[in-house]
């Protein structure tokens, strides 16, 4: 079975580099996008198992918005996404599945400074559910 | 507790009432609140000494008069509503003492009812809660501001954590171009969280200016100083322009370091984000800006602002830069020039630039 790939986007290149290089050595193929627009074209090209996602980058087009887009595209809507950002719990940022489910729905999401122990579970768990 | 009958042996309650009335008085004149009965036509009947204190005399003067300066009622009047209605009636306002301070206030009017049960006369009390406002202002802005260096901290700790991985990393497989790389991330975050922690401490309260004489072109010079090397290194030139005749002033210097640091800072930023291909240029001049004042000028031909982000620029925890700001970069700039007495300019044009400048006066 060929490597599985991952989408990292994320606005900082720092985290593009050393999420990338984690996962990478983790045994996956990467790809990386900074921003939300690069990350659409580059889903549509290469169609990856599964998408990191920064929710709160500077673009316009943020992760939100790419969330949307990817939940809405007929190929795409099943694709994996875990959404990552430090906001999370102190502002309010939780999800609720049911009622923001048209607004912003990753399947699951995970606090920065990320554990990697928890992600490399929660990555594993969605592939085999997928 | 003595029987009511023992307290009418007692001589002293032949003067009850005068010595109630006089009781009652200085209780009243001594309450930290305003309390006033006002007649029909919205004149004192009675004010005690707190309103006589911070407003002058009310004699022969109406309460709209007296405390807003208006020659006609205010518009939204409690006095009148309890003499319309008879009911107690509580609002919120603000007052301008005498002093021109403005007071934010609580006010309670009640009627007073005479026997055939018609309003004879309305009591009035308020009371100042400016500083409870302040303190619930305050208490609003902490939270929020918790909650955002939160954030903050906890990126700058992926930053941290990520760049220390790939150290690891390349030390493991002894690649130390690598490990190198690591390290960059690692000491980026470290400027990132002294930077953090610096303007919490200028944004707090805690910290007193030390004022003394210094030349703004020092201070210019410590400035470049901090940024060169970073800048340098993201391909953005900084230019320094001084006008040497400029004489030594009375200013806390780290706190006006501090303040152009954030400046330049932000004037980096815009230029790394300028979607132009111009190279980056950020100008710090210190001039006169007439004889009695003098000003620092920081220009970028970065991104520029729209209207919306230039009218927020000074809100806490303001910020456009996502992940890596809190937005408290120009709360201490404002609060650093206001404990100088200056004031900030900002000129933006989207796709043109920023120029911020700080006047300041030469006294």
């Amino acid at each position: 079975m060929g490597k599985k790939t991952i989408m990292v986007v994320d606005d900082n290149p720092d985290f593009r580099f050393t999420m990338g290089l984690f996962l990478e050595r983790s045994g996956f193929e990467v790809i990386t996008a900074e921003d939300g627009k690069t990350g659409w074209e580059k889903i549509q090209q290469r169609t990856p198992d599964l998408v990191l996602l920064d929710v709160m980058m500077e673009n316009l087009f943020s992760g939100f918005e790419l969330c949307r887009q990817i939940r809405n595209n007929h190929l795409f809507k099943n694709l994996p996404i875990i959404g990552i950002s430090a906001m999370a719990e102190e502002v309010g940022v939780s999800f609720n599945q049911e009622t923001d489910q048209e607004y912003f729905s990753p399947n699951m999401f995970i606090d920065k400074p990320v554990d990697k122990e928890l992600l490399l579970k929660s990555i594993s768990d969605l592939l085999k559910s997928n | 507790m003595s029987s009511p009958l023992a307290q009418a042996a007692h001589p002293i309650s032949q003067n009850l009432d005068v010595l109630l009335e006089l009781s009652f008085k200085s209780v009243l004149d001594s309450l930290p609140c305003y309390v006033s009965i006002l007649d029909t036509g919205y004149q004192f009947i009675f004010s005690n000494q707190t309103i006589r204190n911070d407003f002058g005399e009310p004699a022969g003067r109406t309460c709209h008069g007296l405390l807003k300066g208006y020659a006609k009622p205010c518009t939204k009047c409690l006095v009148a509503d309890t003499y319309q209605d008879k009911q107690i009636h509580i609002g919120e306002g603000s007052l301008k003492l005498a002093t021109g301070e403005i007071n934010q206030i609580i006010i309670c009017t009640a009627p007073l009812i005479g026997i055939m049960g018609n309003v004879m006369a309305v009591i009035k009390i308020a009371i100042n809660i400016t500083k409870i406002k302040e303190a619930h202002k305050e208490l609003i802005i902490l939270g929020e501001s918790m909650a955002l260096l939160s954030h903050d901290i906890k990126n700058i700790l992926e930053g941290l954590q990520g760049g220390a991985y790939v150290v690891e990393e390349g030390i493991k497989d002894n690649d130390m171009t690598l490990a190198g790389k690591g390290w960059r991330i690692v000491k980026k975050n470290i400027f990132e969280i002294t930077r953090v922690a610096q303007n919490i401490l200028y944004s707090s309260k805690k910290r007193e200016p030390e004022m003394r004489m210094v030349n703004p072109a020092l201070v210019v010079r410590d400035v470049i100083g901090l940024f060169q090397e970073k800048a340098g290194s993201m391909g953005i030139q900084l230019v320094f322009e001084i006008n040497p005749k400029l004489p030594v002033v009375k200013m806390d210097q780290s706190g006006i370091v501090r303040m152009l640091g954030n400046l330049v800072w932000n004037a980096i930023e815009a230029c790394r984000k300028s979607d132009d291909n111009n190279t980056g240029m950020v100008y710090i001049r210190a001039d006169y800006f007439n004889k009695q004042q003098y000003m620092f000028e920081v220009e970028d031909n970065g991104k520029g602002m729209d209207d919306k982000t230039k009218q927020n620029l000074f809100r806490e925890f303001f910020t456009t830069k996502g992940n890596s700001g809190t937005g408290l970069g120009l709360i201490v700039v404002d609060r650093i020039v206001r404990q100088h007495k200056g004031r900030i300019d900002v000129l933006s044009k989207i796709g043109v630039g920023s120029l911020f400048r700080v006047v300041l006066s030469l006294q």
